[in-house]
C-alpha cells in the first residue's frame, strides 16, 4: 500500500490505524524496508518513518485477518480522511 | 536585592498570540524535565518494580483521559494529539522495552523508562523527515508524564491552581495536554517562553478567547508564582509587578478590548477615515493564511503585509511554486476585492530557514537576508514571484520586496519580476500586471528614497528594522532595546523624507511596522503624509477609531512642528499633551464609552455615520 496523504504516516493516521487494528483479534503488522511494526503500536508505526509516497506492507494472521487488512486498506485509500 | 529592578526583569516582550489584556496572579508551571534517580534493584524486588511502572502508566493514562474529557469540541486537533499520547502510553514497544530493562538489567523503573524513551527519540532523530524528527517531543512528553507519576512529582497543575483562583499561567512551554488541562475558566491568560503564533498554546488560547503572549524569553527566570502580572495579548507584552496605574490601565484596555470585540459587529464594515473625511487605508499584517478571517472580522481594508517567510521556516526544502500559489490564491480570493500585499521572503536576520544554507554570521541583521538572499537564490525567488503573479488573477495583489538598500537591488529584483512574468506568458498561465513596491527599512533607502520612488510603484515603511538600523540599536539586546523610541526625531525625519519622496512621484506611501499600532503615533504618521497603515489584525478597530478622531489638516501642521524638536522625550510629551485627551477613551478609560441595552459599546465622538 502506498502512503498517499501529504504528511505521511504521522500521529493522526497512525492513531487511526491503531484504533482500527485494536478492533480485530488477529496479529496485524506494518512493514517498510525490512522493518516491521505492530499495527496496534502507535510508536512502532511512527518509528517506521513513512513520509508520503512510501510503500507499506500490511500483514495479518488470525481469524479475522482478511477483514482487518481490508479495514486498514480503506484507511490508506481514504488518505486517512486528510484529503490531500 | 541590591540591584535596582531593571526594565528587563519587569517587562517581557513576546509574540502577541491571542488578543486581550488581563491583570492577574502568575502561576508558574515548571515543565522542565525531572532528574531521574538511577539505581540497581535487587532480584527479589524486580516484580515489584515492574508493577510500579505499570501503576504509573495506568495513572498517567487516567490523567490524560480526564484531560481529554475536559477538552472542548472545537479543539479537535488537540484531541487527536491526546489520543496519540494515550495510545503511546499503552504501546507495547515502550512497555516491553522498559520492563525488559528492569527484569534483565535490574534497573529501577525511572531509569528503565527514561532509557527506552531516549532510544525511541534517537530513531526519530535519525529520520530524514522534519515531521518525524519533531515526534520526539511527543515521546518525551509521554515519558515525562509517567516519570512524574513514578516519582510523585507534581504534575496535576489544576490542583494548586484552585488555591489561587483565576491565574495567569507562565511556563517555558505548554504541551497540548497541559493547555487542554487548563481549558477552564480559572486560567486568565497564557505566557510561554518559547513558541510562535502557530504553537499549540496560541491556537488553544485563541479558541478559548483568552490572551496569550508566547516567545517571551526569560519570563520564567523572573516571574514567580504569586507575582502580579499584566498580560497584554494585543501588543505582546508581559509586565511583572505593575504599578497601580499600569494595572488599572491594563484592566481598562482589557475591558475596552472586550467592548470593541462586541461593538465590532456593528462598526467593522466602516471605511477608515479621518474626522475631516480623508480616507486612510487601514490594513492588516498577517503571517498565517488563517489570519485573513481575523483581519476581515476586525474590519481591515485588505492585507498590507503578508509575511511569506513563514512558508519557508521549519522545512528542508523551499515550498514549491504550486504550493505557494495555492496559499496566495486562497488569501487573495478570500480578501477580494480588498488588496493583498505579498512580501517576498524576508529570511536570514533573526528568521532562519533550514531550506537555505546560511552560514552562521557574526551579525545576521547586517548579513545575508531578505532581498540579498533572494538575489542569491534566484530560482527560488522567481518561483515565489511567479506564484504571487498567478494569484493576481484572483484578486488585487501587490508585490513587495523587503530590505532594499540600493537602487541596484530594486532594479535586480524588478529584473527577476519581469522574467517571472515572461516565464508565465510562455507557460500560458494567467496573471495581471501588479504594482511592484519596496519596503523602506534601511537608512540608505531613506536617503535614496527620491530616486527609489522613480522606480518603485509604492513604498511601505518598516519601522521595526528602520529603527534598529537608523538608531544602531539591536532590538533583541535587552541592555539597549529601551533606547529605541518610536518618537525619536531621527525616525520622524526619516518618515517625513520618505513620504515626501513618495508624494513627489505620486506613489502610495504605507507604513507597516509596530509603530502604526501605537495610538499616539497615528496622528503623527498621517500628519507626516503616510496614507496607509498596516497593523496586526486585532489592532485594527482601535486604530480605526483613532483615525476617526484625527483632524488631518491639524495633524499636518502639528507633525511639521514636531520635525523641529530635538529629543524623543520632548516629542512624546508634545504628542501626549495634544492627543492624550483626544484618545482618552482609547488610551486608558474605556468606561467613558456607554453600553447600550443590547450590550454593544458606543464610543463618544463616534456617531456611527458611515
Amino acid at each position: 500500500m502506498e502512503v498517499l496523504n501529504e504528511r505521511g504516516l504521522h500521529a493522526r493516521p497512525v492513531t487511526r490505524i491503531a484504533q482500527t487494528a485494536s478492533k480485530f483479534r488477529c496479529e496485524l503488522t506494518l512493514g517498510r524496508d525490512g522493518q516491521t511494526a505492530n499495527a496496534k503500536s502507535v510508536m512502532g508505526m511512527l518509528l517506521l518513518v513513512c513520509p508520503r509516497g512510501s510503500k507499506v506492507t500490511v500483514r495479518a494472521s488470525g481469524p479475522d485477518a482478511q477483514t482487518a487488512v481490508d479495514a486498514v486498506r480503506a484507511l490508506f485509500v481514504d488518505r486517512f480522511g486528510e484529503g490531500t | 536585592m541590591s540591584e535596582a529592578e531593571g526594565a528587563s526583569t519587569r517587562r517581557f516582550l513576546g509574540i502577541p498570540a491571542s488578543p486581550g489584556v488581563v491583570v492577574g496572579r502568575a502561576f508558574v508551571v515548571d515543565r522542565r524535565r525531572v532528574t531521574v534517580p538511577r539505581r540497581h534493584i535487587a532480584p527479589d524486588d524486580v516484580e515489584a518494580e515492574v508493577q510500579r511502572l505499570r501503576v504509573a502508566l495506568g495513572l498517567a493514562r487516567v490523567q490524560l483521559e480526564q484531560i481529554r474529557a475536559r477538552l472542548s469540541l472545537d479543539a479537535s486537533d488537540h484531541s487527536v494529539i491526546l489520543d496519540a499520547h494515550l495510545l503511546m502510553l499503552d504501546d507495547a514497544l515502550l512497555i516491553e522495552q522498559s520492563e525488559r530493562a528492569i527484569r534483565d538489567e535490574g534497573l529501577n523503573a525511572e531509569w528503565a523508562l527514561r532509557r527506552t524513551v531516549e532510544k525511541i527519540k534517537e530513531v526519530f532523530d535519525r529520520a530524514d523527515d522534519d515531521y518525524f524528527r519533531e515526534r520526539r517531543s511527543d515521546v518525551d512528553f509521554v515519558g515525562e508524564r509517567v516519570l512524574r507519576q513514578l516519582m510523585g512529582a507534581p504534575i496535576e497543575i489544576s490542583r494548586p491552581l484552585d488555591l489561587f483562583g483565576p491565574v495567569v499561567l507562565v511556563a517555558h512551554e505548554l504541551s497540548p495536554a497541559d493547555t487542554a488541562a487548563l481549558a477552564r475558566t480559572d486560567v486568565m491568560a497564557f505566557v510561554t517562553e518559547v513558541g510562535s503564533g502557530t504553537s499549540h498554546t496560541a491556537i488553544m488560547a485563541r479558541a478559548l478567547a483568552i490572551p496569550a503572549v508566547v516567545g517571551a524569553p526569560d519570563a520564567l527566570r523572573h516571574i514567580a508564582t504569586g507575582d502580579m502580572v499584566v498580560v497584554d495579548g494585543l501588543r505582546g507584552v508581559v509586565l511583572r509587578n505593575p504599578t497601580d496605574a499600569e494595572a488599572a490601565d491594563a484592566t481598562d484596555r482589557g475591558e475596552r478590548y472586550g467592548a470593541f470585540v462586541r461593538s465590532l459587529r456593528s462598526n467593522s464594515a466602516g471605511v477608515a477615515q479621518t474626522r475631516d473625511g480623508t480616507p486612510i487605508r487601514l490594513r492588516a499584517n498577517i503571517e498565517l493564511p488563517g489570519e485573513v478571517a481575523v483581519a476581515i472580522d476586525h474590519g481591515a481594508d485588505g492585507i498590507g503585509l503578508y509575511r511569506t517567510e513563514f512558508l519557508y521556516i521549519d522545512r528542508s526544502e523551499p515550498p514549491t511554486e504550486e504550493e505557494q500559489f495555492e496559499t496566495f490564491k486562497r488569501i487573495v480570493s478570500t480578501m477580494a476585492p480588498r488588496s493583498v500585499t505579498l512580501r517576498t521572503f524576508d529570511l536570514g536576520g533573526d528568521k532562519f530557514s533550514t531550506a537555505f544554507r546560511i552560514p552562521k554570521e557574526m551579525n545576521p541583521a547586517l548579513g545575508m537576508r531578505a532581498v540579498r538572499l533572494a538575489l542569491r537564490e534566484r530560482e527560488v525567488f522567481r518561483a515565489q514571484l511567479r506564484a504571487m503573479l498567478r494569484a493576481s488573477a484572483f484578486g488585487d495583489v501587490r508585490v513587495m520586496i523587503p530590505m532594499i538598500s540600493a537602487v541596484s537591488e530594486l532594479r535586480a529584483s524588478r529584473g527577476e519580476f519581469d522574467r517571472a512574468k515572461e516565464e508565465l506568458r510562455v507557460a500560458g498561465l494567467p496573471f495581471r500586471d501588479v504594482p511592484f513596491g519596496i519596503m523602506v527599512e534601511t537608512p540608505s533607502a531613506v536617503t535614496m528614497s527620491d530616486l527609489l520612488a522613480k522606480e518603485a510603484d509604492f513604498f511601505s515603511i518598516g519601522t521595526n528594522d528602520l529603527m534598529q538600523y537608523t538608531l544602531a540599536i539591536d532590538r533583541g539586546n535587552e541592555h539597549v532595546a529601551h533606547l529605541a523610541r518610536p518618537f525619536d526625531p531621527a525616525i520622524l525625519r526619516a518618515i517625513a523624507t520618505v513620504s515626501r519622496a513618495a508624494k513627489e512621484r505620486g506613489i502610495p506611501c504605507a507604513l507597516c511596522g509596530a509603530m502604526a499600532a501605537e495610538l499616539l503615533a497615528v496622528p503623527v504618521l498621517v500628519g507626516l503624509g503616510v496614507h496607509e497603515l498596516s497593523v496586526e489584525p486585532t489592532a485594527v478597530p482601535e486604530i480605526k477609531e483613532a483615525l476617526r478622531r484625527i483632524d488631518l489638516a491639524e495633524a499636518r501642521v502639528f507633525a511639521e512642528e514636531l520635525l523641529g524638536i530635538a529629543s524623543a522625550e520632548e516629542i512624546e510629551e508634545r504628542v501626549r499633551d495634544r492627543y492624550a485627551s483626544v484618545f482618552a477613551t482609547l488610551l486608558s478609560n474605556g468606561e467613558n464609552g456607554t453600553f447600550t441595552e443590547t450590550g454593544s459599546f458606543i464610543l463618544p465622538e463616534f456617531d456611527g455615520r458611515e
